[in-house]
């Protein structure tokens, strides 16, 4: 009896012994499914990238197309007609081929009003998308869109299966996708894991892969695990072999550890701001909105909150983003307590008795709307020390995420804190300079004419130069009247078993492990 | 018996509305609008207002809470908002893990708790009783989540000799032995406790009985007396208080199941919450509900058998 004890104490306390060419993935939150057009969390665009292919592909500079399904492509001289040539090498996971039609089809869906895709904007004003012949499709718009390739590399471009898509109804996206990636999807539980597994017919990887398929490993487990503590131990112990979610204060140790590596870029475009709504008597005032730029110390910010492990953010957009405009690098603004007390001295801003600041009978205290979370209280509270400083005190107001997107669709706040990944500046500012967005996005009420002309012709643009002009001067317009408080432009890190070559991460949506091509033990 | 059964199963009858009606008032007090949930974070309001007539958001309180309870005597749990499947389907694929996790915690902490409170009743007032007994304690006064964290250190990560994440698959096999083995361990840890101090005080007051006096008298030698005469008629509260503990357990499920990524109904319910997927956190709510409430009818079952004075009217 001892001895059968023994051996299954052992037996159990053993670790089961690795098999070859599968991984653990760990990660904070699932999505809500994985329809391309539906879905638009991270959460999704990290397995839908895995699972689907694009007409074209965004290489890890974030500033090359590169082909995807298809291979080459023309635009007409107005800038309405795209006209893509597909591979006619790619086939979906059940083993039919990607034809035209199915591009057709899976761009059709994406703006279809009856889909409902909260990111139908982000195909263009698409008048028709059609299959000139089995390989070939027509891309026509109503009017030019200068990002258009750009926006079709996203994982809502996911290019699907119109028989996969009927008949599983609703569930599309839920039980299953029939995509042509290099996995396939093998079974998801919600909140819990999604399994995928090798497509063996994959070899239609974009240019920039180091393996262009079949992929080598072959399982992936997304796994969730909500603690971050439990992420940080999993990577050290090799339960997960790779994450992209550990907690900054945590980067330090896993780089100690022998077993792990971490990988960062800088390439990421994930920033978090504080915008003001301008129309609000408290913030209303170019002067208060500049002081309050002046009054925060964002590099203290990211050493003290974040460990140095991301990057102060003085700019609305990175600075290494398409179309940043680089005459504005040096007159951004930047820590100097001093000028801002002046500036609101000037202004006729003064100082009551509480050290609070008011001017024809408005005081300085603005309501600052932001998400409940240890992130967002963390920063929130430093932003409210620093402009206690220049006698502003900003009254902080969290939100469960789930009530805090409401909230932020109404005018009662001055101030509300957001982050926002994109792959361009001219994505960025389309989605929140816009007047039309407003409430929403546009949730600073930024009406302003010759930005929303700019936009457009940003847009609608034909030619790099003009469309990097138009948003440039956008991002000058915008930045002068100080409409936001850039806070930090968050990086992409990687924690990686050391068993595995060293990954690039792409930062496209915050997708740092992308198709999951380059993922491969060592030898 | 089956008047007993009977009589149970009418007074579960409030109990289960009371639930409904508590499943049905996290809808309508806590934040947090459905309808944004279900729409996503970037849809125009104009979707969002579509969804909320569609859902019958829009109609009195009492017309829906009535459409509710009409729902659920239909068996029609309705769907996730978030993962759009069935919510019967998301609490089915729950049960099991969590009803697996049960199981492997019980399996072993009722019959170590039995022993250990035995034993400390035969040795009372010994250092062996003290040791028992201040292991009782701990167990009763550590929170749940300090000891799944003290397991995940040492087991997990200083001597790492089992995994503390997800589920590796059923119970029988072993990797669902090894995944399940921290999880149980720990809820285990906090049901021994109990056990064993009820177990004690009962063995200490049956073994003054007269008919232990006189089974002692006979000859017969003391571990026959106290496992046939003392144990067996000191295990009636023990009983009991194992049911109602295994309800308690359920809760600790929600913590254990969260802390340990492992998919039951706990995690379910909880991922749910804080989503705002209020028809799987209804459903979820209401799995936990009926389970506390057949646990209870299975003790009061387990008592009338063991103690047939019970059944007497």
């Amino acid at each position: 009896m001892k001895r059968l004890t023994l051996t299954a104490a052992v037996a159990l306390a053993l670790p089961a012994f690795a098999q070859a060419a599968e991984i653990t993935i760990v990660r904070e939150v699932d999505s809500n499914n994985y329809d391309p057009h539906r879905a638009v969390a991270r959460a999704a665009a990290e397995v839908l990238f895995m699972l689907g292919d694009t007409l074209v592909s965004l290489n890890p500079d974030m500033q090359t197309i590169e082909p995807g399904v298809a291979k080459s492509w023309e635009v007409s001289e107005d800038g309405l007609t795209y006209t893509f040539n597909l591979r006619e090498d790619v086939y979906f996971c059940d083993g039919k081929q990607m034809t035209a039609e199915d591009v057709a089809y899976s761009i059709t869906r994406w703006v279809d009003p009856e889909t409902k895709s909260p990111v139908a904007w982000r195909a263009g004003d698409v008048e028709s998308v059609t299959a000139v012949d089995e390989f070939t499709v027509e891309y026509k718009l109503s009017e030019p869109f200068s990002e258009l390739l750009y926006q079709l590399t996203q994982s809502f471009g996911t290019i699907i299966d119109s028989t996969n898509v009927e008949a599983l109804g609703e569930d599309f996206g839920v039980s299953g996708l029939n995509g042509s990636g290099p996995f396939c999807w093998v079974e998801w539980t919600p909140r819990d894991k999604m399994i995928i597994e090798r497509h063996e017919a994959y070899s239609w990887g974009a240019p920039f892969h180091t393996n262009t398929g079949p992929a080598s490993m072959e399982r992936i487990t997304w796994q969730v695990v909500p603690e971050e503590n439990t992420r940080t131990v999993a990577v050290l112990t090799g339960q997960s072999e790779i994450t992209q979610y550990v907690p900054d204060i945590a980067l330090a140790q896993l780089r100690d550890a022998s077993t792990v590596e971490v990988v960062r870029s800088d390439l990421a475009f994930w920033t978090y701001f504080m915008g003001f709504k301008i129309d609000k008597a408290t913030v209303s005032d170019p002067a208060v909105r500049q002081a309050i730029n002046l009054a925060v110390d964002q590099t203290a910010m990211a050493e003290d909150l974040f460990f140095g492990e991301v990057e102060p953010a003085y700019s609305y957009v990175s600075q290494g983003a398409l179309d940043w405009n680089t005459s504005l690098n040096d007159t951004l603004l930047t820590y100097n307590p001093e000028e801002a007390n002046r500036i609101l001295d000037e202004a006729g801003w003064e100082r009551g008795s509480d050290g609070v600041r008011s001017k024809d009978g408005v005081r300085l205290e603005p309501i600052a709307y932001v998400f409940a979370g240890s992130t967002w209280g963390k920063i929130s509270e430093s932003v409210q020390a620093y402009l206690r400083e220049i006698g502003v005190a900003m009254d902080i107001q969290a939100f469960d995420a789930t009530v805090a997107w409401g909230r932020l669709a109404t005018q009662e706040f001055d101030m509300f804190g957001m982050s926002f990944p994109y792959v361009s500046s001219g994505d960025a500012l389309n989605l929140y300079f816009r007047s039309e967005n407003m409430p929403t996005p546009n949730r600073m009420n930024w009406n302003d004419a010759e930005t929303d002309e700019l936009l457009q012709a940003g847009k609608t643009a034909l030619d790099d130069a003009t469309r990097a002009e138009s948003y440039g001067a956008v991002l000058e317009i915008v930045h002068d009247a100080a409409v936001w408080l850039p806070l930090y432009h968050e990086p992409m890190v990687v924690a990686q078993s050391a068993d595995l070559e060293t990954v690039v991460p792409h930062n496209i949506y915050g997708a740092g492990l992308y198709k999951g091509l380059d993922l491969k033990f060592k030898e | 018996m089956m008047t007993l059964v009977l009589n149970r199963l009418i007074i579960s009858v409030p109990v289960l509305f009371g639930v409904l009606l508590l499943g049905f008032g996290l809808l309508i007090l806590v934040p947090g609008d459905p309808a944004i949930v279900m729409a996503g974070p970037m849809a125009t309001p104009e979707v969002v207002a579509a969804i909320r007539t569609e859902m019958g958001l829009d109609e009195p309180v009492l017309t829906q809470f009535f459409r509710y309870l009409g729902r659920m005597a239909e068996g029609d749990l309705g769907r996730s908002l978030i993962s759009n499947k069935t919510v019967i389907s998301e609490l089915g694929a729950a049960i099991g893990p969590t009803t697996e996790l049960m199981v492997a915690c019980l399996i072993w902490s009722i019959p170590l708790g039995i022993a250990l409170g035995t034993l400390a009743a035969v040795w009372r007032g010994s250092i062996t009783d003290r040791a028992i007994m201040a292991f009782s304690v701990a167990g009763v006064s550590l929170p749940i989540f300090f000891i799944c964290l003290m397991l995940i250190h040492f087991v997990g990560v200083q001597w790492r000799l089992l995994p503390f994440i997800g589920r590796g698959g059923p119970l029988w096999t072993m990797d669902g032995l090894r995944h399940i083995a921290l999880p149980a361990l720990s809820l285990g840890l906090i049901f021994i406790g109990p056990v064993a101090r009820m177990t004690r005080s009962s063995v200490l007051e049956v073994l003054r009985l007269d008919h232990v006096r006189t089974a002692r008298a006979k000859g017969l030698s003391e571990p026959r007396v106290i496992l046939r005469h003392g144990l067996r008629n000191a295990l009636i509260p023990v009983v009991t208080l194992v049911g109602l503990q295994a309800g308690y357990l359920l809760g600790g499920a929600v913590v254990t199941e969260s802390i340990f990524s492992y998919p039951g109904i706990g995690r379910l319910a909880v991922g749910a919450i804080l989503s705002s997927d209020f028809p799987l956190a209804q459903g979820a709510i209401l799995i936990l509900a009926l389970a506390f409430i057949l646990i209870n009818l299975i003790v009061d079952v387990l008592y009338a058998l063991l103690d047939p004075r019970v059944q007497t009217p």
